[in-house]
This record gives C-alpha cells, sequence and structure tokens, in this order.
C-alpha cells in the first residue's frame, strides 16, 4: 500500500491560525510567515494536556451534579436545586421542550464530551488504525456542540440577577453553578488542545 | 527568513493530507477527501457587505446593552436587567470568575470580534494597512470562539419560562435585539473565514 503524501511527508507545515502552507524548515521557534503565530508540525503536549484536561473535567462533574446549582430563598424555606432537580422543575410546570433540551445540553452533552475525549485519547495514543473517519467526525461533533452546556450557567445568572425581590424570594447561586461552569471550560479547552491529526499519524518506517 | 508560503499545496489542517491548490470554489466548499473537514470555502464574499454586518452587530451590541433584557413584576414590585446585569449578578454574590466567564462570552468576545473586524478592513477597503494589523487579526481569529451569544440566547428563554410560572415577565427591546446580534455576529463569521480575510488583505497589498 502506498502512503498518502501528508503535510509531515512533504515538510510542510499548516498554519492553524491563518491556514496558510509554510515549508517547514528545521527551526526551535518558527513562526507562520503570513499572521506570526507559532507553528507546530503538531500541537505540542496535546495528548498530556488533553488528559489533564479531561480527567479535571470528569472529576468537578461530580459535584456539579450533587451540588445545588441554585437555592431559591422564600419566606418559608430555602429550596435547592441540582441541574437534574431544575430539569424536572420545567418538566412539571409543563414546558417538556425546554426541559429535555436543557437535559440533553446540561447532563447528557457533558458527559458525553467526557467520554468522547476519552475514547480519543485513548486510541490517538495507542495510534489505533481502526474507523478513523468516525472518531474524526466525533472529535468535530464534540467540537461543535461543547458551548451548548453553557446554557443552564446563563439560565442561573438571569435567573440570581432577577430574583431578589424582598420580602418574596431571592435566588442564591449555589457552588455546584461554579463546579458545573468549570466542566463546561475544562472539556472546552480539552478539545481545542487535542490534535485531531493524531487520529490519521501512522507510524513512520524510515 | 526561516520559511517560505507555499501556495501549490493545500495541507489539511484535521488530517494533515496533502492536496493539490486548486482556485477556491464559487460557492459551497470543497472538502478533504480523507477526512472529509472543510478544506476550502468560497473567499467572494465582498468587504463592504462584511462591513455592513459588523456596522449593525455594534449598533445591536450597544441597544442590548443599553435596554432592559426583561423586566419582571411580582407583588406589585419590578425589576430588569441588561446583558452587562447578568453577568453582575454572579459577582453581586461573590462568584467572580462566574461573572468573569458570562461576561467574555456574551460582551467582550462579541465587541472584540467586531471592533477588531472593523479595525482591520476600513483600512484595507482604502488599500492601506492599519497599525499592527497582522496582531489584531489574529486576536479576532482566536477571540470569536469565545463568542456564546445563540448559548446565551437559549439560556435566556430557558429562565424565562421557569420565571413565568411565578411571575409576570416582559421582555425587554435588548431581548430582541440580542437575538438579531446573534444572527448578525454568525452571518459575520460566516463571510469571514481566514481565508478570506487573508484574501483582502493580501489583495489590497498588491
Amino acid at each position: 500500500m502506498t502512503r498518502p503524501a501528508t503535510g509531515r511527508s512533504l515538510g510542510l507545515l499548516v498554519c492553524l491560525d491563518c491556514r496558510a502552507t509554510v515549508r517547514g524548515v528545521q527551526a526551535a521557534h518558527l513562526r507562520c510567515p503570513r499572521c506570526h503565530a507559532a507553528l507546530h508540525e503538531r500541537k505540542p503536549h496535546s495528548l498530556a494536556l488533553t488528559a489533564v484536561l479531561v480527567a479535571s473535567a470528569a472529576v468537578l462533574y461530580i459535584p456539579a451534579n450533587l451540588l445545588p446549582v441554585m437555592i431559591t430563598r422564600t419566606i418559608f424555606d430555602d429550596e435547592p436545586d441540582t441541574i437534574m432537580s431544575g430539569v424536572l422543575v420545567l418538566l412539571h410546570s409543563g414546558s417538556w421542550p425546554i426541559a429535555l433540551l436543557v437535559f440533553i445540553a446540561s447532563i447528557v452533552v457533558p458527559l458525553l464530551k467526557i467520554l468522547a475525549l476519552g475514547v480519543l485519547l485513548y486510541t490517538a495514543w495507542r495510534g489505533s488504525p481502526r474507523r478513523r473517519l468516525q472518531r474524526s467526525e466525533l472529535y468535530r461533533m464534540v467540537e461543535f456542540i461543547g458551548r451548548w452546556s453553557m446554557l443552564d450557567i446563563y439560565a442561573v445568572s438571569l435567573l440570581a440577577t432577577l430574583v431578589q425581590v424582598q420580602s418574596f424570594a431571592s435566588v442564591i447561586v449555589g457552588w455546584g453553578a461554579w463546579a458545573f461552569a468549570a466542566v463546561v471550560v475544562l472539556t472546552l479547552l480539552a478539545a481545542r488542545t487535542f490534535d485531531e491529526r493524531l487520529l490519521w499519524d501512522t507510524p513512520q518506517h524510515d | 527568513m526561516g520559511s517560505m508560503h507555499e501556495p501549490s499545496v493545500i495541507v489539511c489542517p484535521a488530517c494533515d493530507l496533502a492536496h493539490r491548490f486548486t482556485a477556491a470554489p464559487a460557492s459551497g466548499r470543497r472538502q478533504c477527501v480523507r477526512c472529509r473537514a472543510p478544506l476550502q470555502r468560497r473567499e467572494n464574499a465582498s468587504i463592504d457587505t462584511a462591513l455592513a454586518f459588523a456596522v449593525c452587530a455594534l449598533v445591536l451590541l450597544v441597544l442590548s446593552n443599553a435596554y432592559p433584557l426583561v423586566a419582571m413584576q411580582v407583588n406589585g414590585s419590578s425589576r430588569d436587567t441588561t446583558l452587562i446585569g447578568a453577568a453582575l449578578g454572579f459577582y453581586a454574590q461573590g462568584f467572580e470568575s462566574l461573572a468573569a466567564l458570562v461576561f467574555t462570552t456574551t460582551v467582550v468576545a462579541p465587541l472584540l470580534q467586531i471592533v477588531t473586524l472593523l479595525y482591520v478592513l476600513i483600512p484595507v477597503r482604502q488599500r492601506r494597512r492599519a497599525f499592527g494589523e497582522i496582531t489584531v487579526l489574529r486576536l479576532l481569529m482566536r477571540v470569536r470562539t469565545w463568542n456564546f451569544m445563540e448559548v446565551f440566547m437559549l439560556g435566556a428563554i430557558v429562565a424565562l419560562v421557569r420565571l413565568s410560572n411565578f411571575a409576570h415577565i416582559a421582555p425587554g427591546i435588548a431581548l430582541w435585539s440580542c437575538g438579531l446580534l446573534m444572527l448578525c455576529l454568525s452571518a459575520l463569521s460566516a463571510l469571514t473565514s481566514p481565508e478570506q480575510l487573508w484574501r483582502w488583505v493580501e489583495r489590497s497589498r498588491e
């Protein structure tokens, strides 16, 4: 089987900032001649950085789901709301499409992202030749849907700002919101530090 | 100079496969034959269209921050908030990092995306170069991935649905301008791919 011509085999680098193709030379700190961004054949320390970020996100996923994201304080009592109980509140108020949306964006997507990044990391580290196209598409999906998990943070920010009515009700932000936002940001960063070209690299036999 | 521009080859930024350069497609986009990532997008947008969208987005961003997003009436008292106010809700409760996250993704990133584009493109249109053009363009590329306006809109809808159960909710001017701002910014991002921006810049230098 003939090896396909790649940037690496031709000695060409692509600038991830401006998409210029640059002839690589042996230089320690190569910069793109067009936009001056740092050029690397592969993102530096991609697997290690992504692994650390995904592992941190996985740990924080637990308090993000167990701790209350907000506490509704009324004259009668304090009612804590986790992400899941927030979904149930929406469901009981009769707006099931919104409940489903929040459930997918806040519970399913972060979990699937952590699992998908784990699979991508492991297979890239092993240099697995199987299902490259599917894994590449999985990565692009993770990159695309990641930001949508911020939805609940924005909802809580508006509730905490608006619901501050003296002697009626006020919304207090809980540490669950902090942990949840940390999960979202860490997985966003993990997707950015991961170099998808590692999914396609074949071992070099010179 | 330790490197040179190599325009006869396009290297896929997602899988490193080398492709022969052809003129950018008139419509749609060219995909990588191996991993199906977008390789080349159309590059025939007009610089005036991009400037029109940018000015429009700037006006909408000012409106979104000058007028209330939503007003809530309960027990005879009324509260409202602006776009910036939503981030301040977290700040008021001691969650500065969450406030910074909301502020960055809904105010700073959209504002920088618009301002940097105007700063670079207005001189380019007159065949001049803005001071620090290359650095500003690189900032634009990086900052616009943190614009989460569309997620914020959905989060605002979720918050409104939850509030509508126990209070009277009146959508404000800023809610509509935020929606339009979201559409304007997506159109702007689609019009100004990295390839397109650099094509405008390089043509103005000829």
